[in-house]
């Protein structure tokens, strides 16, 4: 009995031991960057996740990328371009000598192929080549668009990757569209590729030996699933990994405060928006909504008396920043602060309405003859953000005598009452709702898109409709001169701060996190100079310049390995107590005489 | 929830005053608790200290004097929410429980007292619905089905129905033979009458007895599938309290006063109605207390 | 009468199974339309939906949809995942070890420390221990299981950080050897078993201390004592034998129960099993695969229910010579 304690006491070292982490990769430097969430497939056909994009941004380089200091068009897969006279044909000119992950040549044929084939049986990338009539390869290093009209997002705004047509050729559209899965390594163009897809553990990417540009200072990127948000930010504690590319707003303040640790808070071309039915009589003869939300008075009252400062504090954390109209300020080259800009004015807005003869009524509410100032406002579920911020706006409203009845619904939900249908038109069935976009890095035309009546029926779901805002999104959308399209564009981002289609609250931050004793050359980019440390989504350019500690001391891990052992030497001592305890009373009784058996 | 495992811990051996004594404490112990949760249930709202949803910037901070149970994730007073919790909680687990239990004991009067194929029809049906796992049933039809508190208390009333079931109509099956049954019938009784004035009123407390094990149940069906994000969206309850908890990542923040209360109230609540609930089946079922 | 009464169990259990494969058809097929679940993007054009309608089935008649559904069924073509694209039985397969594993471990210790605990509480009746012993055990009974572990998690991941708080290995890390990876998992699996034995334990618990009252109190027991034997051998080699038996059923039968738990408890822990599958299922509306792993737990209900009327058959004597 004496050898079974033994055995135990023995085995729970052994096992201790060997529990003891293994040592650090000899000679090979990783950047461990962590996600909650992973992306469905990596196939850029179908799937339509951040997660994807982040991969795909550092795998693919666009015709032309985007700069990381103003997002604007440099040298990608094309070396320059050429718009004609017309505005009409694009000539793109590609690098000599470029190859792609595997040494084949990336030529036109790849250009071709991902504008005419990927891009329009895509899920998210047709609309960037709506006005692509057809396509010529003089030569391999030639690409001419000819356009069905003048079109500035070809330049800047091409937002296609550039795949390798030798790899996803050879499969049949209708299997890339169904349940094709990648083949890895994913050949690239980026400065990492995709070597493993470990779904539910890890990424891996590996330096591409062919990325034409510096070299990145790390041997690989491995992007490392946890359960959710709360692990990764944990993980980054203990130095499991070195970033935390979604901070939660909740933990952004805290996680801050952390030694080693700094945070990043970065704009997006996302915003959080309150919208407002403004379907007329002609787009959408069976759509319902309180007409209240149609006079402009009431929704520009409405927008001095929403403290988008508040909801920022309260309902973000103040992690995200205030909305100013429509475009973000993300948009360097074309954002401009409007002049109606609503400034937290609960005087001002009381007046406004006032003035317009809407009298409180016995319950606080006002109204004007049959209408009432009461309107539903649909926030969706998923969102604790929006639900928060639909609240402090019925909060806020309640003071002007406005009322919103907040309605949580499901995102189905929410999408069946914006976009349904009757007697083959539009018939959508809200007041209003809060819900948010995201736009291109670097193209405004996605955003300013929403409000054109051109949209209605696809993504507008505001329903305004105003001829001279779509006169002046037709003129922008062909203006290849940065400056003549910014006055454009504020032209019209006046005329929609006037309209108040949508009354943008916030815009949504990039919070990431990383440790500062690990990582060094954290630049803030995309756009410079607040913008975040790896241009998540956008390119993959700051990989080349992040890399490890300029001081050679390896960082040690903290946590983990050491307590276990003691640990499991205490669970294997405690166990070869109670065995030697029990065994030896066992042998006490076995020393009586033995009983007759009944 | 075994019906087995719990009557074991309420049957105790016929030995002794101190028994009797522990039982009446018991008793006590249980309705207090039931009782103190009910008054929360209707005045929850009317004491809390503030607004359940009034969101603060003072995020996840820790017990002080103006917040006795410190702050949620989004700057709410965790007493308040915990105090007005108590309603969804209470409605749901009753509400969910009447239905199981009527539903349950019309199947199973019927099923028994009819026999035949109806009943072989409808044991076959109770089976069904005891060997499948209620929790993945319950998340299956609230995923299919918009969450909201309605679609909840119809769905854990719809699935928890078979214990009831099995429960009456074995009662129902002994009382058949019973011979102020038999005798009614040969005086020429319709079924419905014997149904109501003999069968039932003998049934009504069994019935009782195990409505009140499905309301612990019940409630614990409602936390689990508000953790799992199959709540109503626009109600607070001790359940979305722990799933918000979890999603903001409290336990990681060490915020334990956000993570304690809920969980000790619906422990506490369980535990009073089950044990009240045990109590009242010792009494119903004589057979029981014997032992 | 032995084989019959088997296969007649073995019958109800397969019919059982067939009901359940009736109902999900009904639920997932009937009332929701899979396509309109399917689509991800709402605004897809007519002829899309009519073309995925057809790739699915869907414009068969219903007996003719059913029986495909029971052909597809019977060779694991669960259908693919609405979020992987992955079939759906292939993620059910690579989750299915480690809720075994964390399953299987949990119910054994919950089993043992139960059994143990309720051997101690009932041959201590009516004093302290036992009453502290009882309410113990109520408490873990009442408790959530998901609040139990979140407990635990604040205690040992977070105040003492000394456990990993979540995961099956820790993610990123190159493993030099099998021992180990093994390490590594033990590690992380020391407090999810932690909770699902906590959840387990107090039924366990309950049922073995009033089994063993019972015998304790039964006649072959006194004769025993009579005869001078040493309390603790009565205990040990002739009352708890006897206690035992109900007690492995029970644990066969409870397995319904524990898959809610584990569903749960899987979610706080990141455990890549059943049930984080399920728990991203029910957020990803992936209803293919919420299909799948509910057809799956309902097998494995049926099974340990066929499984617990073996085990009782063969253990319990009576039953045989009845």
């Amino acid at each position: 009995m004496r050898r079974l304690c033994a055995l135990a006491v023995g085995a729970a070292l052994a096992f201790a031991l060997a529990a003891a982490p293994a040592g650090a990769q000899e000679g090979k430097k990783v950047f461990r960057i962590g996600w909650g969430q992973e992306p469905q497939t990596l196939n850029p056909f179908i799937d339509e996740d951040e997660e994807d994009f982040v991969v795909w941004s550092i795998n693919w380089r666009l015709l032309a990328d985007f700069s990381t200091k103003d997002l604007g068009p440099v040298p990608g897969i094309a070396q320059s371009w050429q718009v004609a006279p017309d505005k009409k044909t694009v000539t793109f000119k590609l690098f000599a000598n470029q190859k792609w992950s595997d040494g084949q040549p990336i030529t036109s044929a790849d250009v071709k192929y991902s504008l005419e084939t990927f891009a329009p049986n895509s899920l998210l990338f047709g609309s960037y080549v709506d006005a692509i009539a057809s396509i010529d390869t003089p030569d391999p290093l030639t690409v001419v668009l000819h356009l069905k009209s003048p079109d500035a997002r070809i330049v800047g705004g091409l937002f296609v990757y550039i795949l390798p047509e030798h790899v996803w050729g050879k499969q049949s559209v209708k299997s890339l569209t169904g349940s094709y899965k990648p083949k890895m390594p994913l050949v690239g163009s980026g400065p990492y590729v995709v070597t493993q897809f470990q779904r539910g553990r890890i990424i891996r990417m590996e330096r591409n030996p062919y990325y034409r540009g510096p070299k990145g200072r790390f041997d690989e990127v491995q992007l490392i699933k946890y359960g959710n948000a709360d692990a990764v930010e944990r993980a980054l504690r203990l130095g499991e990994i070195d970033f935390d590319r979604e901070v939660d707003p909740s933990a952004f303040a805290r996680v801050g405060k952390q030694r080693n640790i700094k945070t990043i808070q970065a704009p997006s071309p996302s915003f959080t928006q309150l919208a407002f039915n403004l379907c007329n009589e002609r787009n959408c003869p069976d759509a319902k909504f309180n007409p209240g939300v149609q006079d402009s008075v009431v929704r520009q009252a409405i927008a001095y008396a929403v403290d988008r400062n508040r909801i920022n504090q309260i309902a973000n954390r103040s992690t995200s920043f205030v909305g100013h109209g429509l475009l973000p300020q993300f948009y360097k080259s074309f954002y401009a602060k409007p002049a109606d800009d609503y400034p937290y004015d609960v005087a001002k807005a009381n007046q406004l309405l006032d003035a317009a003869g809407y009298a409180r009524g016995g319950d606080g509410i006002r109204a004007k003859g049959d209408t009432k100032l009461s309107f539903d406002l649909a926030v969706r579920t998923e969102s604790p953000f929006n639900i928060q911020a639909a609240r402090l706006v019925a909060e806020m409203a309640k003071r002007i005598g406005v009322e919103f009845k907040v309605q949580i619904m499901s995102v189905d939900k929410l999408t069946e009452i914006t976009t349904q249908k009757k007697r083959g038109k539009m018939a959508p069935d809200f007041d209003t709702f809060i819900w948010g976009w995201g736009g291109d890095p670097y193209d405004p035309s996605l955003l300013l898109n929403l409000l054109t009546t051109k949209a209605i029926g696809g993504s507008s779901d505001s329903f305004y409709s105003n001829p001279e805002y779509d006169r002046l999104y037709e003129e922008q959308a062909s203006e290849f001169d940065p400056a003549k399209r910014k006055q454009l564009v504020s032209q019209m981002i006046a005329i929609s701060q006037r309209d108040l289609p949508y009354l943008v609250l916030t815009v949504d931050p990039v919070l990431q996190a990383y440790r500062s004793d690990r990582l060094a050359n954290v630049q803030r980019l995309c756009p410079a100079p607040n913008g975040d440390a790896i241009c998540e989504q956008v390119t993959g350019a700051p990989f080349t310049t992040l890399s490890p500690p300029l001081a050679a001391a390896a960082a040690k891990d903290e946590g983990g390995g050491s307590p276990l052992v003691f640990v499991l030497i205490g669970i294997g001592v405690l166990i070869a107590a109670v065995l030697a305890f029990t065994l030896r009373r066992r042998r006490k009784s076995a020393d009586e005489p033995v009983e007759l058996e009944v | 929830m075994t019906d087995v495992a719990l009557t074991a811990a309420a049957a105790e051996p016929h030995e002794g005053g101190v028994r009797e004594l522990l039982r009446g404490k018991r008793a006590i112990f249980g309705l207090g608790v039931i009782g103190f949760f009910l008054f929360l249930a209707v005045f929850g709202s009317a004491i809390a200290p503030y607004d359940p949803r009034a969101s603060s910037t003072a995020v996840l901070e820790p017990p002080s004097l103006s917040h006795p149970l410190g702050t949620t994730e989004a700057g709410a007073d965790v007493l308040s929410q915990v105090l007005v919790g108590a309603r969804v909680s209470i409605v749901v687990g009753f509400s969910a429980a009447l239905i199981s239990s009527v539903l349950g004991a019309l199947i199973g009067l019927v099923g028994g007292y009819f026999g035949g194929w109806t009943d072989r029809g409808l044991d076959a049906l109770e089976n069904w619905f005891l060997v499948i796992p209620q929790i993945p049933l319950m998340i299956v039809l609230a995923r299919l089905l918009s969450p909201s508190l309605f679609v909840l208390i119809m769905v854990i009333g719809f699935t928890s129905w078979a214990g009831t079931a099995r429960v009456v109509r074995a009662q129902v099956l002994t009382l058949k033979e019973r011979p102020f049954v038999e005798r009614a019938r040969s005086l020429g009784a319709s079924d419905r009458y014997v149904l109501r004035v003999h069968v039932l009123p003998n049934t009504l407390p069994l019935i009782f007895a195990n409505t009140v094990i499905i309301i612990a149940v019940a409630i614990l069906a409602e936390a689990a599938l508000a953790f799992l994000g199959l709540g109503d969206p626009n109600s607070i309850s001790w359940g979305t309290m722990l799933e918000n908890a979890f999603n903001a990542g409290a336990p990681s923040a060490g915020a334990w006063w956000y993570v304690i209360p809920p969980g000790l109230c619906i422990t506490t609540l369980v535990l009073a109605i089950a044990l009240v609930g045990f109590l009242f089946e010792e009494y119903v079922n004589p057979r029981l207390r014997e032992r | 009468m032995t084989f019959r009464w088997l296969a007649g169990k073995l019958a109800a259990a397969l019919l059982t199974l067939v009901f359940v494969l009736i109902f999900n058809f009904f639920l997932f097929r009937v009332m929701g339309d899979p396509t309109t679940q399917l689509a991800r993007l709402p605004r897809a054009a007519p002829e899309e939906i009519a073309s995925l309608r057809h790739s699915y089935g869907l414009d068969k008649p219903l007996l003719g949809q059913f029986a495909d559904y029971m052909g597809d069924t019977v060779t694991l073509d669960l259908g693919i995942s609405q979020r992987t694209r992955e079939p759906v039985w292939n993620e059910i397969a690579h989750a299915l070890p480690w809720t075994l594993l964390l399953v299987g471990i949990g119910t054994v210790l919950s089993v043992l420390i139960g059994a143990w605990l309720g051997v101690i509480a009932a041959t201590r009746r009516g004093t302290r221990s036992d009453s502290g012993l009882l309410g113990f055990s109520l408490f873990t009974y009442a408790a959530p299981e998901y609040w139990l572990g979140i407990l635990l998690i604040l205690v040992f991941a977070v105040a003492i950080p000394i456990l990993p708080a979540g995961q099956q290995v820790t993610p990123g890390k190159e493993f030099d050897s099998w021992l180990a990876h093994a390490a590594d998992v033990a590690e992380h699996l020391i407090l999810p078993v932690a909770t699902v034995t906590l959840m387990l334990l107090g039924q366990f618990f309950l049922i073995m201390r009033s089994s063993m009252v019972d015998v304790l109190t039964e006649d072959f027991i006194t004769v025993k004592r009579a005869t001078g034997l040493p309390w603790e051998r009565v205990v040990r080699r002739h009352a708890v034998p006897n206690a035992l038996l109900p007690l492995v059923t029970i644990s066969a039968i409870q397995l319904g129960a524990v898959v809610g738990g584990l569903i749960t408890i899987e979610t706080i822990f990141s455990w890549p099993g059943l049930g984080e599958l399920t728990y991203t299922a029910i957020n990803d509306k992936d209803f293919p695969m919420l299909e799948g792993t509910f057809l799956v737990y309902s097998v494995g209900v049926i099974a340990a229910n066929v499984l617990a009327d073996c085990l009782y058959f063969g253990l319990d004597p009576r039953v045989q010579t009845a």
